[in-house]
């Protein structure tokens, strides 16, 4: 009973009971281990920080001495005042307590924030879309905020009718609102020889999923009248600085590449493209061009900075793979993830993301031992093709360390591969198109870090 | 009824990509103008397609590198402090079987523009479009010639006194250190095994789908580095305060790491006693 009132209290514990059952347990049987008493020196430490933070203090003493919760049995702050008129914020902003899921850099990756990226939060976020503010960012040369009323779109090359559109123009084409996943073909990157990062966010948060509207690139192309026998590739270009440009196959356009410029029900976020973007699904972030202004119609690929110095794959016998644009299926275990710490041993709810390039998700299993033995999680719906797929599974945590792992399989038969797999046949060197399974080691203190398994 | 309606959906999907609005749409765009076009069309192809006119020597590009370009990629195209190195291991041997060697034998961690390039098309092309980096499209073609040449100069791969232009461009291609190096998807005979080009295509690696006994001892091969323990902050800050878990405010499995032998051995004795 009085463990269930010292529930509410468990914001901080009180000092006297300041090592966990399942670690004092572990040191009866095990004694201490170096991690275990790395533990200790710190939970000493934050013990004496709880008694010198009375406030905590008294908030979990009252919890064990009183007759109940008192958030329960006192009226609150909330239930005898009057809350805040609508429109207060004419456009609603989250939660002050949701200040600490915010897109972040990873400090050292880069040198300055014009080329750099912002890693999505994907340890706090939920179901299959990404907030549009939290959508990781990847720019090359910095961000625009560009005047929609001032945007060209240019369609020529092979093409009997090269043509200019304004935003009036593609917003009365026929639409369509497809959810799809980007992510960055360096997503994960940092992992290829070693650890190096802490947290899903870092590993894996250059990937996010959006409900985009726009209209098929395929309608543009017929509209102009493109060359449908000799017309092989697609080259699109920013209008940005960089002015990127990345050739597409005629395949992919012609079959679900969208011009868009909706994102998640509102237009695109300025850093996402604001206002017209390309969005080509499946493949690497960097084909699905921002601030989109040229198409051109070609016979041959265009050999782009990023597609010969950039955004391909180093072999280990000095070979480079060019044009390597699929991201193959990928998951990874976003809660418990590295970084977090378990709240002591039961039943937890593993939860994560998956997708495939190459259509849908079909299964994802899901290991609490390293990889030795795997479980069927559910998938929850959607199951959208090239989107991203949520699943979850049920685990009751004894207390004991334990690796956490999720492997994906999509509809075309293909397994997501270990590490070690992936290094055999690519090495260490290739930076893009790391779709290796995810290994998060969870200690017998419930603290969860980043580890790479055999 | 559900066939019927399947269908004519299949039809109807059909005739969007592939007839349906193949006509010019009515009252939607306009007709690019020839000048309209000629200004964005910008692009430089690996076969030189839509390179302009023009030239540019070693030394104005020399003068436009050190006034332009040198503060970012360094005196001599070098530097790693802002972006990657552009000059740097390549050899004549390279430039003679067109494979960079530093490239296999890790002599080069640091792998330079030079080393990566298959195609100077590519090289005159960005630097056309993006650079300088903070005044893009500011640079006249001879001036984007001359930078062209002066960079391969430093790379030991034109003379002092070269003019490079549009008539001789394609010859220098033939020189490039790594313009063998390529493995493309694009080329069918690079893609009977996997393609990672066609969405529907193999993968290069085969994992079986294992469910049990899968693995006969789990080893962890690494973790975090003692230098990156704290490299990313308070953890505790970049989660809910709330809810399944918390942020580690200090990574406690990293400050000072436990060795991982003493780490698999933890695991692997617990796993013995499951």
């Amino acid at each position: 009973m009085s463990n269930e009132l010292n529930k509410p209290g468990r914001i901080i514990r009180a000092p006297e009971n300041f090592i966990d059952a399942s670690l004092s347990q572990a040191i009866t049987k095990e004694g201490l281990n170096e991690e275990r008493r790395n533990f200790l020196r710190k939970s000493f430490v934050a013990a004496t920080a709880a008694i010198a933070g009375t406030a905590a203090l008294s908030q979990s003493a009252m919890a064990a001495t009183s007759e109940g919760d008192p958030l329960i049995l006192n009226h609150t702050e909330y239930d005898q005042t009057l809350g805040l008129p609508v429109a207060t914020n004419p456009y609603g902003v989250p939660s002050k307590y949701e200040t600490n899921l915010i897109r972040r850099e990873s400090p050292g990756l880069t040198n300055v924030g014009g080329a750099s990226v912002a890693f999505s939060p994907l340890q706090g976020l939920f179901g299959i879309i990404t907030p549009s503010g939290l959508h990781f960012e990847r720019h090359h040369q910095g961000w625009q905020d560009m005047d929609p009323a001032k945007h060209r779109l240019m369609v020529m090359g092979m093409v009997k009718n090269p043509k200019v559109y304004t935003m009036d123009d593609i917003m009365r084409l026929p639409s369509v609102s497809r959810i799809h996943f980007l992510e960055c073909g360096a997503n994960t990157a940092t992992e290829w020889g070693n650890v190096a990062v802490p947290t899903v966010q870092y590993t894996h948060g250059m990937v996010s999923c959006s409900e985009f509207t726009g209209v098929l690139l395929s309608t543009l192309l017929d509209d102009c009248g493109f060359d449908k026998k000799n017309g092989k590739f697609v080259l699109a270009e920013g209008a940005d600085g960089s002015g990127m440009t990345r050739t597409i196959s005629m395949e992919n356009a012609l079959d679900d590449v969208i011009v868009a410029y909706g994102q998640n029900g509102e237009m695109l976020r300025p850093e996402n493209g604001y206002p017209l973007r390309l969005v080509v699904p499946g493949v690497q972030g960097v084909s699905s061009v921002k601030w989109l202004r040229r198409i051109e119609v070609g016979d041959k690929p265009y050999d782009c900075k990023d597609e010969v110095s950039h955004y391909v794959d180093l072999m280990p016998n000095g070979m480079t793979r060019q044009y390597t644009s699929i991201q193959e299926a990928k998951s990874v275990i976003t809660s418990p993830s590295g970084g977090q710490v378990l709240q002591g041993k039961g039943f937890y709810n593993i939860t994560g993301i998956a997708w495939t390039g190459r259509g849908k998700i079909t299964r994802v299993d899901v290991s609490a031992d390293g990889g030795k033995t795997w479980r069927t999680a559910r998938l929850e719906t959607p199951v959208l093709s090239k989107a991203i797929t949520r699943f979850n599974i049920d685990w009751v945590w004894d207390g004991s360390p334990a690796i956490l792992q999720s492997r994906a399989m999509d509809d075309t038969g293909y397994v997501q591969p270990k590490i070690n797999q992936l290094r055999g046949v690519r090495g260490t060197k290739s930076i893009y198109h790391n779709n290796a399974i995810q290994s998060w080691r969870v200690a017998d203190f419930g603290e969860v870090s980043n580890v790479q398994v055999n | 009824m559900y066939k019927l309606t399947k269908a004519i959906f299949a039809v109807s999907l059909l005739g969007l990509s592939f007839g349906a609005i193949a006509q010019p749409l009515p009252g939607i765009g306009r007709t690019a103008l020839p000048k309209e076009i000629a200004a964005w069309d910008i692009d430089v192809r690996g076969d030189f397609k839509g390179i302009p006119k023009g030239k540019g020597s070693v030394a104005l590009g020399n003068q436009v590198w050190d006034e332009k370009c040198a503060s970012c990629h360094g005196t001599f195209g070098e530097s790693l402090e802002v972006f990657g190195p552009i000059v740097g291991g390549t050899t004549k041997e390279d430039m003679k079987v067109g494979h960079v060697k530093a490239l296999s034998d890790g002599s080069e961690p640091k792998r330079s523009t030079l080393m990566k390039v298959p195609t100077l098309s590519t090289i005159w092309d960005y630097i056309n479009r993006a650079m300088p980096w903070n005044a893009p499209k500011t640079l006249t073609t001879d001036e984007v010639y001359g930078v062209v040449a002066y960079i391969l100069n430093m790379g030991d791969i034109l003379p002092a006194d070269f003019v490079l232009s549009n008539e001789n461009i394609a010859e220098v291609q033939k020189t490039m250190p790594n313009r063998n190096g390529m493995i493309s998807m694009l080329d069918p005979k690079n893609t009977k095994e996997f393609d990672m080009w066609k969405a529907r295509g193999k993968g290069d690696i085969k994992n079986p789908a294992c469910m049990k006994d899968c693995v006969k001892k789990v080893e962890i091969t690494s973790v975090l580095p003692d230098y990156a323990c704290d490299a990313h902050g308070n953890l505790a800050e970049q989660n809910r305060t709330f809810g399944a878990v918390r942020g580690a405010d200090k990574l406690i499995s990293c400050n000072p790491h436990p060795s991982i032998e003493e780490l698999n051995r933890t695991f692997n004795q617990s796993q013995a006693k499951r």
